[in-house]
């Protein structure tokens, strides 16, 4: 089992800081952010000699939750402070960005760190797209012509033009180019057009906070499509990204998910959040149909004392069939900075050296 | 709306061939040859037909025309399309070729430099990957193999299996090898501009083949359309119109984008 540590540009709230999303942006605090941000290089380096494989990074706005809107400033950041670990943007948000513009920052990224970048592609949850206006009836087919038109820059040697339904360039050709054009690229989403995508392309699938049956679904519908293109995907093909609580003991985890805040941190107001749960009903996972993510508290897939932890990545192993989890061992937004960092040091002590073999 | 409506038929004499051809449109002449199942209209001919003369040919041996025995060579067939062409009275002029099409619209080309403006070729089958094979079967395995999406199309019209054998025949004998050196070489010479289409999810001839023209015409264009199959002005009829108006009509300077943008004044 490889072990991604997800990193959300730890920003701590001030009390009295407002909690509805969007957060004015006037109550940012510049030396605050600049600590936070600049800390994610130390936090890196700290993963990285604990043995973690991966960090992670992704795509989200205008709250201090998960304070990174460009994974791609975030991977370069890293990819000039950290040597052997690998980064892995998961991912931008390709509905809302520019294909061609993250076709370039993928192969500029690798081109500054090779071998170390790690692509995922995702739709995004609804709520992304209230950031850059984005219409919810749009989001799908935005994402897979642009996820097509994305593998499209990186994989085709002559210079081209496009002609889609939401993306039209009558010139293509990007340098750099990625040194391999199509590995290690994950798409990113539990959907069933999501992993019907990664197995026409020969991609990986990551999959994130659903309960260990649910996201059995996603992989497997996924290694059944894979199956019908010809090829089985290894476990290395699958991401789990999840939330783990990490105790010295059981009961000292089951205390402290016991005392976890419920309320997902920056929420959006009540009225906006059932509108866009009204906007958004393509939601699914392998097929069936799931009611929108719309910025709610996530759910803890892992909690417990290290052994129980790791029969639990055993099981996850099991079921989901991942060979990559991608963690966070406190909630995002939350900045209990020194919690975070004692359960890395903890799972790095305890854990990680024992799940290498699963 | 009706599809097609305004083209007419008409038939022209060339090369001992009676050649039919179905035409709309007032402007710049744009002649299209179609692919090796014979002349299909498509929205893509009526969006075509608003900005240009749209002269689309049956070529000799394809529909309803007799049996051709008098093409050996697809630069033969190319003479007797030019031939035809210039019996219309229309000495230069745009031109469009749909896979077989295509590659019969490349030699027109190479053999006449100076009739042809610009040169449009919509999944052409002038290279191949090794052994291809042009669609054929029932309609319904026509269609698997010419569209993205054959679920959103209409159905293929059966032909007549005395005029798909008349007309498998003649494509076999003159569709030449997947890769053909003679062809090639003069590609290189063309100086006429040339934009080459593929529909990323062509299951006839991969889209990967559209680098090849890339490589040796001088003056070539290549632009995926997404989501299309083969058969592209039917499947995307306004993407594949919009591109190849505003290609004809500015050729090199299409890529600069007159896209306006603004939202409110």
């Amino acid at each position: 089992m490889k072990i991604s540590y997800f990193e959300t540009g730890r920003y701590v709230p001030p009390p009295d800081l407002p909690r509805e999303w969007p957060v004015a942006s006037g109550a940012c605090d510049p030396d605050t952010v600049s600590i936070a941000l600049r800390g994610m290089a130390d936090r890196v380096k700290f993963v990285e000699e604990l043995g973690f494989d991966w960090v992670s990074l992704s795509e989200h706005h205008y709250s201090p939750r998960i304070l990174t809107p460009s994974p791609a400033v975030s991977g370069a950041w890293l990819a000039g402070r950290v040597d052997k670990i690998k980064i892995a943007l998961l991912g931008p948000i390709v509905p809302t960005s520019n294909p061609i513009r993250v076709a370039e920052e993928f192969a500029m990224l690798e081109a500054l760190a090779p071998g170390r970048i790690v692509a995922g592609l995702l739709r995004g949850t609804t709520n992304e797209y209230l950031s850059y206006d984005l219409n919810p009836d749009e989001a799908r087919a935005r994402t897979d012509e642009g996820m097509e038109l994305i593998l499209k820059a990186w994989t085709e040697p002559q210079a081209f033009g496009w002609q889609g339904r939401y993306f039209q360039y009558r010139t293509v050709s990007i340098w750099p180019r990625r040194r391999n054009p199509l590995s290690p690229t994950y798409i990113l989403g539990t959907s069933a057009e999501a992993g019907a995508f990664a197995a026409r392309h020969r991609l990986g699938l990551g999959v994130s906070y659903g309960n260990f049956e649910s996201m059995a679904q996603a992989t497997g519908y996924y290694r059944q499509q894979c199956a019908q293109y010809g090829w089985t995907p290894g476990p290395d093909d699958i991401i789990y990204r999840a939330n783990m609580i990490l105790g010295a003991t059981d009961d000292a985890a089951d205390d402290m998910l016991r005392r976890r805040d419920t309320q997902a941190p920056f929420p959006l107001g009540d009225g906006l959040r059932d509108a866009l749960l009204k906007a958004d009903n393509s939601r699914n996972i392998a097929g069936e149909k799931r009611p929108a993510n719309v910025g709610g508290a996530l759910p803890i897939s892992f909690c417990g004392g290290p052994n129980r932890i790791i029969e639990q990545i055993r099981r996850c192993r099991e079921v989901i069939g991942a060979g990559v989890l991608d963690i966070s061992l406190t909630d995002p937004g939350t900045g209990n900075l020194d919690a975070m960092m004692d359960s890395l040091a903890l799972f790095g002590r305890t854990v990680l050296p024992r799940i290498r073999d699963i | 709306m009706i599809q097609n409506a305004a083209f007419r038929e008409g038939f022209v004499e060339a090369d001992g061939f009676r050649i039919r051809y179905m035409e709309a449109g007032k402007g710049p002449p744009l002649v299209h040859l179609h692919g090796a199942g014979g002349m299909r209209l498509s929205r893509g001919h009526d969006l075509l037909s608003e900005h240009h003369r749209v002269i689309a040919f049956e070529m000799p041996g394809f529909g309803g025309s007799p049996e051709n025995t008098g093409s050996a060579t697809m630069q033969g067939l190319a003479e007797t399309m030019a031939a035809a062409v210039q019996a219309l009275g229309i000495g230069q002029f745009n031109l469009l070729g749909t896979s077989f099409g295509g590659k019969v619209a490349l030699w027109l080309a190479a053999l006449h430099p100076d009739r042809v403006l610009a040169l449009v070729l919509e999944a052409p089958a002038a290279i191949r990957a090794p052994g291809s094979q042009p669609p054929s079967g029932t309609p319904e395995e026509m269609a698997r193999r010419l569209y993205a999406h054959p679920e959103r199309m209409g159905p293929i019209p059966d032909v007549d299996p005395a005029v798909r054998a008349r007309t498998q025949a003649l494509v076999s004998r003159l569709r030449g090898a997947d890769r053909d050196g003679a062809l090639e070489a003069r590609m290189r010479d063309l100086a006429v501009p040339v934009l080459v289409l593929f529909g990323t999810l062509d299951h006839v001839i991969p889209p990967a083949m559209g680098r090849f023209y890339k490589e040796l015409i001088p003056n070539c264009h290549l632009v995926f359309v997404y989501d299309a199959g083969h058969a592209i002005a039917a499947e995307r009829p306004e993407a594949f119109s919009e591109v190849t108006a505003d290609f004809l009509s500015r050729r090199e300077a299409f890529v600069i984008s007159r896209t306006e943008t603004l939202i409110f004044p």
